[in-house]
C-alpha cells in the first residue's frame, strides 16, 4: 500500500497564506509536503513556509529524492498528504520516480527573465514546457486552478493557443 | 539590593539622626554609587514625593515622612529584589490600587495579563459586562494553570464593576460526587423533604446559595448528563427546580463560571463547548514566555516571604531548577515545589532571622533534576539566562498579600509547625542534624500526604498509557518499601524504569511465553552487586505476594541489574573544562552555547577583561579549575599567550591535573565537552584527540573534500537509537515502539532503533556500532557512547517531544536555528526585497519593500500585536500579490455573507486604516474583497498563535 496523494500542486511560493488553507481544507489531508531541494537547503525559505502553514496541519520540507523514497515505504503509506513543488520539472522527477498520480493542479508559477506568462499567473520556460509535454502525453491532466472551488482550466490548451506546443 | 533601595536606606538612616539631610555627595560617597546615578535617582524620588529637598546650595534630601501612605505604594517597585536592576518588576501593577474602587482592574496585576493571557483577559471582561446579565464561561487548562485563580479574579472584578450583587465566590468540584449524580444533583440545586431517604428537611443548593454572586464549577466534564440537563435549563430560563419537585419555581440570578482540564474536542464536553459562548483558554506553564514564569516565580516566592517575614535569597541554579521541576502539573506543582524547597530552606536558616537561603545542593533530587530538564530546553534556557542574575532576594510584601484561597493552598501554617517542632526537638537535646533529618521527613509528609489527594497525581499521567495503574501503584508500593525499609536510595525515574519492566515481564508470564534463561554473564554481572540482587529478592516476594504467582528466579537477576542501572548518578568524574579567553565574555559565550547545545555539567567559563593582571586571571581560573573537578583531571582551554604557561602553576596551586590547550574556538569547546562527556574519558587521552583536532569544516581543505562527502555519504553507516532495558525486550521494546512511530511521524526513515539489554551491554553496543552511527540512546542506564542520551521521564512525559528535537538536530543541525530564526535579523526588509523580486513580475521591489514593511509595521503598532518577521514576510507577500492583483485588474471576490461579517473583526478597522495610508501613497485603492483576505490572514495566524500555545 502506498500514500493517498491528494493532491500535487505546482506553485512557486509552495506554501502561501489562505491558498494553502483553502486547499489543505477541501481535499482534507493530513500532512503538507513540500518537496523541493533548493527550499531544503534554504533556511530562510524552509522557516518562511513552516510559518506559512495553516493551523491544524503539519508540514515538512523534503528533497525529492527523499519523496520518492518516503512514497515507497509502507512506513508512510499513513499519509494522506498534499504535495507542494516549485515547478513543473519538480513534479516530473517525482512521477518519474513512481508516484502515482492522474492530475497535476498548477496554481503559480512566477515570471522571470526565462519563461513567458500563458495565464496570469502562470509563466514557462522549455524546461516546464518540455515536463508539461511529458506529463500530458502520459494522460495526465494540466489542472489550473488557484484554490479548490475555482473552475478548473485545462494548461494544455493555454498553451496550444500561445503556441508554445 | 538595587541602587535606589540603597540610595532610600541610607537616606532614611542619615534623616533620623540629622535634620538638615545629606547632599548628593554625602549618599554617593557612602553607598558607593555613582554620583550621576544618585543624582538621578534623587530627581526620580523627588517627583514620586518620597524624599523632599532644600532649596540654596548646596542642595539637601531628607525623607519625606509625610508621604507615608504613598510609601507602600512606591515599595513595591524595589521589593523584587534582583542584585541588579529590577527590570522583571511589573511598574504598574499597583498603580491603579489607590484609585476609586470602580476603575480598579483587578486583572491588570495578574502576571500575563499583557502577555499570555491578554486575549483571555479580554474575554473574560466580555463575558462579564456583556449586556444584560453577562455570558456564561468555561475556562479550559491543564492542571494547575490557574482556573480557580483565574475565576477568582473574574469575581473579583465582577464585584468591583458592582456586576455582581452579591460577595460570594462559591465553588463546586464537580469531581468530588461524580461516582453518585444524585448527591451531587442535591449540593447543586438543593432537595425537598421526602426527595429521598434521609432528606429530612427541605435544603437549599449552592445555586441558591450563589443567588446574586458567582458559581464556578470546576471539572465540570464530570458533571452527569442530567446535571448537565438542569445545569443547562437554569443557564437559558433562570430557574430550576429542587430534587423531589417536579416544576420549576426556584429563580436565581448567578453568574456561572466553568473550568476543566479535559480537552474541548472530547465528546464529554462537546455539549459544553455548544452552549457556553465563551471559552477561556489559559496555557500551560511551558507555554508562558521567560519572563512570565520568572515574574510567577518570584510572586509565589513572595508569599512565603510574607508568610515567614523573612527575605528568602536563592542564586540562579535554584531559580532555573525550580523552574525546571514543572513539569506536568503547571503553576499549581510550581506552588507546591517552592512551598517545599521553603519549607527546607526554612528549617535550614532557622538560626538567621532576617533571611532564609536556598542552596542547589540542598534541593529535594527531584527539583535538582529540575535544572537538567530546563537544559534540555536550549531556547527557554536561554530566554531565561537574560533575565537572570546571579542572586535573587525575595522580600516579604503586604501589598502583594496573602494567597487567595486555591486547592494548592496547605490548611494549616506550615513554617509554624517547624518552627513549633523544631524547638522542642531542641529540647529534647537533640542536635541539628537529627532535627533538620527529622523535620524534613514530616516537611515532605504534610506536603506528600496533601498533595496526594487532590492534584499532584498526576505525575505518571503519561505512563498510564503504556503501564496499567495496577503495576504503577505496585511500583509505587515498591519504591516507598525501598526507601523506607531497605534505606535504597530511590530517584524520579524509578517509577517509570520500574513499572515499564514489571509491566513487560508480567505480560511474558501471563502469555505463557518461555522464561528468560540465566546466562553466565548475567550471574557474574549480577555477582557484584549482592546489596542489589537481596533487595531484588525483595521486590520479587513483593510481586509474587500481589499477583499470587511464582516469579521466575531470573527475572530477580534482571531486576537486580535494572537497581543497579537506576542507582543515583554514576559516581566516577568526567574530565572537567574549564574556558579561560580575553575579554568580557568571550569565554562564558563559547561556554553558554556549548553547555546549551549538549546540555553538559563539567564546564566553566572564565573571563578576563584586557585590563585584568596574570596574577588575578590566575587566581580566578584556579578557582574555577577547583569547582569544576571532579577528581579526573582539568583541560584548560585559552584562547592565547601567556595563559598558555598556567598549566604548572594551575597543579601546584590546586592539586588538580591540568593541561592547557590554546586557540581556543567555541568549536573545540564543543568538541572537547563532547569528548569529556564519557566517564571513561581521561584526561591525557582527550588531550591528545584535541591537539589533533582542527575544526569541523575547514574553509581551506572544504572545496576538494566536498566531493569525498558526497561519496562517502552514500556508504556512511546507517544512523540508530540505542534503547537499553535489563532484559532488552521489556521497556526496550516499548521504547522502540514509540520512537518508531515518532520517527516515522516525522517522515525520518533513516535511524534504526536497536534494542540492548543492561547485560552484555558494552559488547552488544561495540557490535552496533560496527555497522551502524550511533545518534543517541534512551533507557534505563546510560551507556558509555559518545552520543546523547535522553531519560526515560523525559522521553515519556514530553510524549517524545523532546526527542524529535534531537533528531532533527542529528539530522540537519540546523533544527535549532530555524527556531531562533523566526524572529532573526536575517528576515529582513532586503530579504522581503529580494522574495518581492523573485515572485511577482510587474511590481518594483526596490520601491514595494520599503512600503510594504512599513505597511506591517503601522499595523502591528495599531494592533499592538507581536508579528513575527517570518509572519510580516508572509504578510509582505500577500499584499505584493493584492498590489498585482489590482495593477492587472484581476481582484479576488467575496460573497457577501463574509464580506460582512469581515467588516466586525478587530483587525478590519485596523487593515481599513493601514490601507489608506497605501492609498495616500500608492493611489491604490484595495477593495473589500482584498481587506476580507488580509483579514482572515491575520485571523490563521491568530489561530495558530493559539494553538501552538495549547
Amino acid at each position: 500500500m502506498t500514500m493517498d496523494i491528494r493532491l500535487l500542486r505546482i506553485d512557486s511560493r509552495l506554501i502561501h497564506g489562505q491558498v494553502t488553507t483553502n486547499w489543505a481544507k477541501a481535499i482534507k489531508v493530513n500532512r503538507i509536503l513540500v518537496v523541493s531541494d533548493r527550499v531544503a537547503k534554504d533556511l530562510t525559505r524552509r522557516t518562511l513556509i513552516i510559518q506559512a502553514t495553516p493551523p491544524g496541519i503539519r508540514a515538512n520540507v523534503v528533497t525529492v529524492e527523499k519523496m520518492i523514497r518516503l512514497y515507497h515505504d509502507p512506513r508512510f503509506s499513513f499519509l494522506k498528504p498534499m504535495i507542494l513543488v516549485e515547478d513543473a520539472v519538480d513534479a516530473r522527477c517525482l512521477v518519474e520516480g513512481g508516484v502515482r498520480i492522474d492530475s497535476v493542479n498548477i496554481g503559480a508559477i512566477s515570471f522571470d527573465t526565462t519563461r513567458v506568462m500563458v495565464t496570469d499567473a502562470i509563466a514557462v520556460n522549455e524546461d516546464d514546457v518540455a515536463a508539461f509535454k511529458w506529463f500530458h502525453e502520459r494522460g495526465i491532466k494540466l489542472d489550473v486552478r488557484k484554490v479548490s472551488n475555482d473552475s478548473s482550466k485545462n494548461l494544455w490548451k493555454s498553451l496550444s493557443e500561445k503556441g508554445l506546443v | 539590593m538595587t541602587r535606589r533601595e540603597k540610595i532610600l536606606t541610607y537616606l532614611e538612616k542619615r534623616t533620623f539622626s540629622m535634620s538638615e539631610g545629606v547632599t548628593t555627595n554625602e549618599i554617593s560617597e557612602a553607598t558607593g554609587v555613582l554620583r550621576s546615578n544618585v543624582s538621578r535617582e534623587l530627581n526620580q524620588l523627588v517627583r514620586e514625593g518620597r524624599i523632599k529637598k532644600t532649596n540654596g546650595r548646596p542642595v539637601h534630601y531628607v525623607v519625606n515622612h509625610a508621604a507615608g501612605k504613598r510609601k507602600g505604594k512606591m515599595q513595591q517597585k524595589p521589593n523584587i529584589g534582583f542584585a541588579g536592576d529590577a527590570r522583571i518588576s511589573d511598574q504598574n501593577i499597583e498603580e491603579n490600587y489607590t484609585a476609586n474602587r470602580n476603575e480598579v482592574d483587578v486583572f491588570e496585576n495578574m502576571i500575563g495579563s499583557r502577555d499570555s493571557l491578554r486575549n483571555q483577559v479580554e474575554q473574560a471582561k466580555a463575558a462579564l459586562l456583556y449586556p444584560p446579565h453577562g455570558l456564561n464561561t468555561l475556562i479550559i487548562g491543564p492542571t494547575g494553570s490557574g482556573k480557580t485563580y483565574f475565576a477568582n479574579k473574574m469575581y473579583h472584578f465582577a464585584l468591583d464593576r458592582e456586576i455582581i450583587s452579591k460577595k460570594g465566590f462559591t465553588t463546586f468540584n464537580c469531581a468530588d460526587y461524580a461516582h453518585n449524580p444524585q448527591l451531587l444533583m442535591s449540593h447543586l440545586f438543593g432537595y425537598v423533604k421526602g426527595a429521598f431517604t434521609g432528606a429530612n428537611d427541605n435544603k437549599d443548593g449552592l445555586i441558591q446559595e450563589a443567588d446574586g454572586g458567582m458559581l464556578f464549577l470546576d471539572e465540570v466534564h464530570r458533571l452527569p448528563p442530567e446535571g448537565q440537563e438542569m445545569i443547562f435549563y437554569f443557564m437559558d430560563h433562570g430557574t430550576y427546580s429542587r430534587l423531589g419537585e417536579t416544576t420549576k419555581v426556584h429563580h436565581a440570578d448567578v453568574r456561572l463560571v466553568y473550568a476543566t482540564t479535559e480537552d474541548p474536542e472530547s465528546s464529554l464536553l462537546q455539549t459544553f463547548v455548544r452552549r457556553i459562548p465563551i471559552i477561556i483558554q489559559l496555557p500551560g506553564f511551558n507555554q508562558r514566555n521567560a519572563r512570565e514564569k520568572l515574574q510567577l516565580l518570584e510572586q509565589l516566592l513572595t508569599l512565603e516571604a510574607n508568610r515567614i517575614h523573612k527575605n528568602i535569597r536563592l542564586s540562579e541554579d535554584v531559580v532555573q531548577a525550580l523552574l525546571g521541576s514543572v513539569t506536568y502539573g503547571n503553576v499549581g506543582q510550581l506552588k507546591s515545589n517552592i512551598q517545599l524547597v521553603c519549607a527546607q530552606g526554612f528549617l535550614n536558616s532557622m538560626h538567621n532571622k532576617n533571611e532564609i537561603t536556598l542552596l542547589f545542593s540542598q534541593l529535594p533530587p527531584n527539583i535538582k533534576d529540575g535544572l537538567s530538564n530546563l537544559a534540555n530546553n536550549r531556547q527557554e534556557l536561554g530566554n531565561l539566562s537574560r533575565l537572570l542574575e546571579p542572586t535573587m532576594v525575595i522580600k516579604p510584601d503586604a501589598k502583594r498579600g496573602l494567597p487567595d484561597i486555591d486547592s494548592y493552598e496547605l490548611p494549616y501554617n506550615l513554617y509554624e509547625i517547624i518552627g513549633d517542632k523544631a524547638a522542642l526537638l531542641k529540647e529534647e537535646g537533640l542536635d541539628q542534624a537529627a532535627i533538620n533529618n527529622f523535620i524534613m521527613t514530616d516537611i515532605n509528609l504534610h506536603l506528600k500526604s496533601f498533595y496526594h489527594q487532590g492534584k499532584l497525581e498526576k505525575t505518571v499521567n503519561s505512563l498510564n498509557e503504556i503501564v496499567d495503574q495496577e503495576i504503577i501503584d505496585l511500583t509505587k508500593q515498591i519504591q516507598q518499601l525501598l526507601q523506607e525499609r531497605e534505606n535504597y536510595p530511590v530517584r524520579d525515574n524509578f517509577i517509570y524504569a520500574m513499572s515499564l519492566h514489571i509491566s513487560s515481564f508480567i505480560k511474558r508470564i501471563q502469555s505463557g511465553k518461555p522464561l528468560r534463561t540465566i546466562s553466565s554473564d548475567l550471574i557474574s554481572m549480577v555477582h557484584d552487586y549482592p546489596a542489589e540482587l537481596k533487595i531484588a529478592e525483595r521486590v520479587k516476594d513483593l510481586i509474587e505476594d500481589h499477583y499470587h504467582f511464582p516469579i521466575p528466579e531470573s527475572e530477580m537477576y534482571y531486576m537486580a541489574i535494572l537497581l543497579v542501572s537506576l542507582k543515583s548518578e554514576p559516581k566516577t568524574g568526567k574530565v572537567g573544562i574549564v574556558v579561560a579567553a580575553h575579554g568580557n565574555s568571550t569565554a562564558s559565550s563559547m561556554v553558554q552555547v556549548v553547555s546549551q547545545l549538549l546540555s553538559v555539567d563539567n564546564i566553566a567559563a572564565y573571563d578576563m577583561p584586557l585590563e585584568m593582571s596574570p596574577k588575578v586571571a590566575l587566581d580566578g581560573i584556579a578557582s574555577q579549575v577547583k569547582s569544576i573537578d571532579q577528581d579526573n583531571g582539568v583541560l584548560l582551554l585559552v584562547d592565547m599567550g601567556s595563559l598558555s604557561t598556567f598549566s604548572s602553576k594551575l597543579t601546584e596551586k590546586t592539586n588538580v591535573h591540568v593541561k592547557t590547550i590554546d586557540m581556543v574556538t567555541t568549536a573545540m569547546v564543543l568538541e572537547a565537552a563532547r569528548k569529556t562527556a564519557l566517564i571513561d574519558s581521561d584526561l591525557e587521552t582527550v588531550y591528545r584527540e584535541l591537539r589533533e583536532f582542527n575544526g569541523y569544516s575547514r574553509t581551506i581543505e572544504r572545496v576538494q573534500k566536498k566531493k569525498n562527502d558526497v561519496q562517502k555519504r552514500s556508504n556512511q553507516r546507517q544512523k540508530a537509537i540505542i534503547a537499553i532495558c535489563s532484559t532488552g525486550e521489556g521497556t526496550a521494546r516499548r521504547i522502540k515502539d514509540l520512537l518508531d512511530k515518532i520517527l516515522v511521524d516525522n517522515l525520518i526513515d533513516d535511524i534504526t532503533v536497536i534494542t540492548v539489554s543492561v547485560v552484555n551491554m558494552k559488547e552488544q553496543i561495540a557490535e552496533i556500532q560496527q555497522n551502524y552511527q550511533i545518534v543517541a540512546t534512551t533507557g534505563v542506564v546510560k551507556p558509555q557512547v559518545a552520543a546523547p542520551f535522553v531519560s526515560l521521564e523525559n522521553l515519556f512525559q514530553g510524549g517524545g517531544e523532546s526527542f524529535v528535537g534531537l533528531i532533527e538536530e542529528i539530522n540537519n543541525h540546523t533544527a535549532r536555528e530555524t527556531e531562533a530564526l523566526e524572529q532573526s535579523e536575517l528576515l529582513t526588509e532586503e530579504m522581503s526585497q529580494k522574495y518581492l523580486g523573485q515572485y511577482f513580475t510587474f511590481i518594483n521591489p526596490v520601491k514595494i519593500a520599503k512600503i510594504l514593511w512599513n505597511y506591517c509595521g503601522f499595523i502591528q503598532q495599531r494592533s499592538k500585536a507581536k508579528m513575527s518577521n517570518a509572519f510580516k514576510i508572509s504578510l509582505i507577500m500577500h499584499m505584493a500579490g493584492a498590489l498585482e492583483r489590482y495593477l492587472t485588474r484581476s481582484e479576488m471576490s467575496v460573497d457577501e455573507q463574509r464580506l460582512s461579517r469581515v467588516r466586525t473583526e478587530k483587525m478590519y478597522p485596523i487593515v481599513k486604516q493601514a490601507n489608506e495610508v497605501l492609498h495616500k501613497t500608492l493611489n491604490v485603492n484595495l477593495s473589500d474583497p482584498e481587506v476580507y483576505f488580509i483579514v482572515e490572514l491575520f485571523n490563521t495566524e491568530k489561530e495558530k498563535n493559539d494553538t501552538q500555545s495549547n
